[in-house]
C-alpha cells in the first residue's frame, strides 16, 4: 500500500466536512433520537395507561360459585397500584420530591356480586350490571378450571387477572388462616431479595433496576456499534458508489493513489458516522446519568476502554468491507444489496441476545465473541452483562483477532478497491474478487 | 519529458497494450491516436499511474511514474465528472490541495484559472447550477490547477461550441509555451493537424504510426501535387488529371513522372506559379487507411521502437 497521509487527510477533511454540513446529517442527528425516544416513550406510556385503565375500569366482578369453596369471599376487591404498574407516575413523583415519603401506592376498589347460576350472571354481564363474570365449577378444587366471561377482551385484559386472583386466594383461604397468611399467599415471593456474585467476587444484593440498566447499557452500546456500522457503511457505500457512478474517480486517481482515497474516505466518512453516534451517546448520557447514579451502575474505565476498542475495531472491519463493496458495484442499489448481506452478521448477536445474556459464558457466546463479524457486538453484550465474568484472556484474544481481522479487511479492501474502481458495467464474481485480493 | 518504454498490459492473457514506446518533450503537444478499443485509455491510465503496466517503464523527467510524480501530472478524462453539490471554487481548490497546494494558494489558483476561462463570477455558485459547457471548462481547470508539467487530455473538445474550442486551444498553446508536456488523445484529426507536433497511433495495442504529423502526412501523400497558379493549362505533360479545390488544383501525376518535372514544365510554359507542394493526405484519411488495411500490425523487422533509438516517422516496426 502506498499512502500519502497529507493527501489522505485532505480527502478525509473534505469528506467529513461535506457530510456533516448536509441537511440530512443534521436532521438525522436531531430527529433519530427524537423519533425512537418518542416512539418508545409513547408506546410504553400507552401500554401502561391501557393497563391502568383496564384496572380502573374493572368495575364489578360477577361470581357464580358452584363449588361452594368461595362462600367467604369478600364483596370488595382491593388492588394496589404500585410503581411497577406505573413507572411514569413513579418517575414524576421522584422528580417532584425525593423526600416525599407520603408518596405511596394508591388503591383501586372493585365490587363483587354473586349469582346463583351462569344464565343470570351472563344476563347481568349483557346489561352492564357487572363487567366480568367468573364461573367456578363444582370440581374446581380437583381440576383448578375456571371460566371467565367478558363483553370484549384486549391485549391488555391480562391486567385484570391480578384482582381476580387476589379475590380467589382471599376467598379460598378465608376462615382457615389469618389475614397475614392470606396476604403472603397472594404474593409469597414479592419481597424476596436475590444475592448474586458480583464482578468483585462478593455476593451482593441483586438490584433489578441495575440489572435492567446493565441490560439496557449493553443493548444500547451494541446497537450504537451497529448503527455506526450501518450509517458509516452507508456513507462509505454512497461516497464510493456515487463517485464511481459520476466518473469523478478517474480524474481523482491521477492525483491520488487508491489507497489515499480509501484511507481518506474511511477516516472522513467514518469520523462523520462516529460524530453522529457520539452526539447520540452524549444526549443519552445526559438523560441517563441521573438514572445511572440512582442504580449505582458500574461502568469502570477498563470496561469503557474495552468497549471503545471494540467499537473502533468493529467499525474499521465493517467499513473496510463497505469500501470494497462500493468499489466493485456499479450503483447504489447494487451496493446496498451487497452490503445487507455483510451487515446482517453484526446483528446475529442481537438475535441470539437472550441466549448470550442468559449464558454469557456459554460456548456459543465465546465463539461469537471470537468470530470477527460478530465479535464486537457479542463482547459488548457479554462485558456489560451483570451475569458474566469474562476472563481477561478471552478479551485479549478477541481483541487480537479483531485487530488482525481489521487489518486484513483493510488490506483486502485496498486491493479490491484498486481494481474495482475503474471497472464499469459488470459486477465481478466472487472468484474474481478472491483473485484480486490474492494477486493485489 | 515523458518517456514510455516497451510497455505491455495484459487482461486475461490478451495484450491490450503491446510493447509501446514513445517520448514526449517539454513544450510539445503530442497526439495519441487510435480507433475505439485500440488501448489508448489503458495506455493513458498507465501513464497516469492509475494502472500498473505488466512490463516496461514509464518515466516523467527521468523519474518513474508514481506517488512522487502525481502532483506534476494532470488528466482530463473523456468521461468527466465533478462534485455537483459544492461551490465551483471549492471543487477546484480541493484538486489543488490534493496536488499539494496550501488552502490559500489553492483558492487563489482556482480563482485565477476561473478568470482565465471566463468563469470568475461563478466561483461561488454550485457546480450543478452551471451549464454543460461551463462544467467542461471547470473540469479543464481541475486539470490545470497546480501547474502540471504533464497534461493528458482525452477528447477535450467534444461537446464544446467553437468559441470554447478556441479557448481550450489557446489554453493548450499557453501550457506548451510554459514548457508543459501535453498529450492529447482525440478523434478530431483536424485538431491534431492544427495543434500537434508529433503523433502516435496505436491499433489493437500495437504502435502503427509514430512521428511528426508533417512527416506522417508526407509519407502517406498520394502521387500528386498541389498548385496555386494563374491560368493553369489543362494539358500538362506527365499529369493524368487535374482537380480544382479551394482555389488550388491537385494534379495527379502519371506513373514515373517526378514532381520536379511537372514544375519545370509549368515554368517553361510561362505559368506564374504561386505555390507548388506535394499533396498530403488529410490525417483522417491516413487514420482510416491504416486501420482498415491493418497497416503496422504485422510485426515488422526492426523490433519494438525504443526511446534511445526513436522510431522516427512512418510506419512503426
Amino acid at each position: 500500500m502506498t499512502i500519502s497521509f497529507p493527501r489522505a487527510l485532505t480527502i478525509a477533511r473534505r469528506e467529513y466536512l461535506t457530510t456533516i454540513r448536509r441537511k440530512w446529517f443534521l436532521l438525522t442527528l436531531v430527529l433519530t433520537p427524537l423519533y425512537f425516544g418518542g416512539v418508545m416513550g409513547l408506546s410504553m406510556k400507552s401500554q401502561v395507561d391501557e393497563q391502568l385503565r383496564s384496572l380502573r375500569n374493572f368495575g364489578t366482578l360477577g361470581v357464580v360459585d358452584s363449588s361452594g369453596q368461595f362462600r367467604k369471599g369478600r364483596s370488595e376487591i382491593r388492588t394496589e397500584v404500585t410503581a411497577d404498574d406505573n413507572p411514569f407516575e413513579a418517575a414524576n413523583a421522584a422528580a417532584r420530591t425525593a423526600t416525599d415519603t407520603t408518596a405511596s401506592a394508591h388503591v383501586i376498589f372493585s365490587g363483587v356480586r354473586r349469582y346463583p347460576g351462569q344464565p343470570e350472571g351472563q344476563q347481568a354481564l349483557r346489561t352492564g350490571e357487572i363487567q366480568q363474570l367468573l364461573v367456578i365449577p363444582a370440581d374446581y378444587l380437583s381440576t383448578g378450571k375456571l371460566r371467565r366471561y367478558m363483553m370484549h377482551s384486549s391485549l391488555f385484559s391480562s391486567a385484570d387477572d391480578r384482582p381476580v386472583s387476589r379475590w380467589l386466594v382471599q376467598a379460598l383461604l378465608a376462615g382457615t388462616v389469618d389475614s397475614t397468611r392470606v396476604e403472603r399467599a397472594n404474593g409469597p415471593t414479592r419481597s424476596m431479595a436475590l444475592y448474586t456474585l458480583s464482578h468483585a467476587g462478593q455476593f451482593e444484593l441483586n438490584d433489578s433496576r441495575r440489572e435492567l440498566f446493565d441490560f439496557m447499557l449493553s443493548f444500547i452500546l451494541g446497537m450504537l456499534l451497529s448503527m455506526c456500522i450501518v450509517i458509516g457503511g452507508q456513507y462509505l457505500l454512497q461516497g464510493v458508489a456515487e463517485e464511481k457512478e459520476s466518473r469523478i474517480l478517474e480524474s481523482l486517481l491521477c492525483t491520488v493513489t487508491p489507497e489515499d482515497l480509501m484511507i481518506g474516505k474511511l477516516i472522513g466518512l467514518g469520523g462523520a458516522a462516529l460524530t453522529l453516534v457520539g452526539a447520540w451517546v452524549l444526549m443519552g448520557l445526559m438523560i441517563s446519568t441521573p438514572a445511572a447514579v440512582i442504580v449505582r451502575a458500574q461502568v469502570t474505565p477498563p470496561l469503557l476502554l474495552a468497549m471503545l476498542a471494540y467499537l473502533l475495531l468493529g467499525f474499521l472491519f465493517y467499513a473496510s468491507l463497505m469500501t470494497g463493496i462500493g468499489a466493485i458495484t456499479n450503483n447504489m442499489r447494487e451496493a446496498q444489496q451487497f452490503a445487507f448481506a455483510f451487515t446482517f452478521a453484526n446483528f446475529i448477536p442481537f438475535i441470539l441476545m437472550t441466549k448470550i445474556l442468559a449464558h454469557p459464558d456459554s460456548s456459543l457466546a465465546i465463539a461469537l465473541s471470537m468470530f470477527p463479524p460478530t465479535a464486537a457486538s457479542s463482547m459488548m453484550l457479554r462485558l456489560t452483562s451483570s451475569a458474566a465474568v469474562v476472563p481477561g484472556w478471552q478479551v485479549a484474544l478477541s481483541l487480537t483477532i479483531m485487530v488482525l481481522a481489521a487489518i486484513g479487511a483493510l488490506l483486502a479492501a485496498a486491493r479490491v478497491f484498486r481494481v474495482g474502481l475503474l471497472m464499469y458495467g459488470k459486477t465481478p464474481t466472487l472468484p474474481e474478487i478472491v483473485r484480486w485480493v490474492r494477486q493485489g | 519529458m515523458l518517456q514510455v518504454f516497451d510497455v505491455i498490459k495484459r487482461y486475461d492473457g490478451r495484450a491490450v497494450v503491446n510493447r509501446v514506446s514513445f517520448e514526449v518533450q517539454p513544450g510539445e503537444i503530442f497526439a495519441l491516436l487510435g480507433p475505439n478499443g485500440a488501448g489508448k485509455t489503458t495506455l493513458i491510465r498507465m501513464i497516469m499511474d492509475i494502472l500498473k503496466p505488466d512490463a516496461g517503464s514509464i518515466t516523467l523527467d527521468r523519474r518513474p511514474i508514481g506517488v512522487e510524480t502525481k502532483a506534476k501530472m494532470a488528466y482530463l478524462p473523456e468521461e468527466r465528472g465533478l462534485y455537483r453539490n459544492v461551490k465551483v471554487q471549492e471543487a477546484l481548490s480541493y484538486y489543488g490541495q490534493l496536488k499539494g497546494l496550501k488552502v490559500t494558494d489553492a483558492n487563489r489558483a482556482a480563482l485565477g484559472l476561473l478568470e482565465r476561462v471566463g468563469l470568475k463570477e461563478t466561483a461561488n455558485q454550485q457546480v450543478k447550477a452551471l451549464s454543460k459547457g461551463m462544467q467542461q471548462k471547470v473540469q479543464l481547470c481541475t486539470a490545470l490547477i497546480g501547474d502540471p508539467t504533464l497534461l493528458v487530455l482525452d477528447e477535450p473538445f467534444s461537446g464544446l461550441d467553437p468559441i470554447n474550442v478556441q479557448l481550450f486551444e489557446d489554453v493548450l498553446q499557453e501550457r506548451r509555451a510554459a514548457g508543459a508536456t501535453v498529450l492529447l488523445s482525440t478523434h478530431q484529426m483536424n485538431k491534431v493537424e492544427e495543434l500537434c507536433d508529433r503523433a502516435l497511433m496505436i491499433n489493437r495495442g500495437h504502435m502503427v504510426l509514430y512521428g511528426s504529423v508533417r512527416d506522417i502526412r508526407q509519407r502517406y501523400a498520394g502521387h500528386a501535387v498541389r498548385v496555386r497558379a494563374r491560368d493553369l493549362p489543362t494539358n500538362i505533360a506527365g499529369v493524368s488529371s487535374i482537380t480544382a479545390m479551394n482555389g488550388e488544383h491537385e494534379l495527379t501525376l502519371a506513373s514515373g513522372t517526378a514532381p520536379t518535372a511537372v514544375l519545370r514544365a509549368l515554368l517553361d510554359r510561362g505559368v506564374e506559379v504561386e505555390s507548388f507542394t506535394r499533396a498530403a493526405l488529410p490525417l483522417e484519411d491516413i487514420f482510416v487507411r491504416v486501420v482498415q488495411e491493418g497497416i503496422g500490425l504485422d510485426g515488422g523487422e526492426s523490433g519494438p521502437p525504443t526511446v534511445d533509438q526513436p522510431v522516427g516517422s512512418g510506419v512503426a516496426r
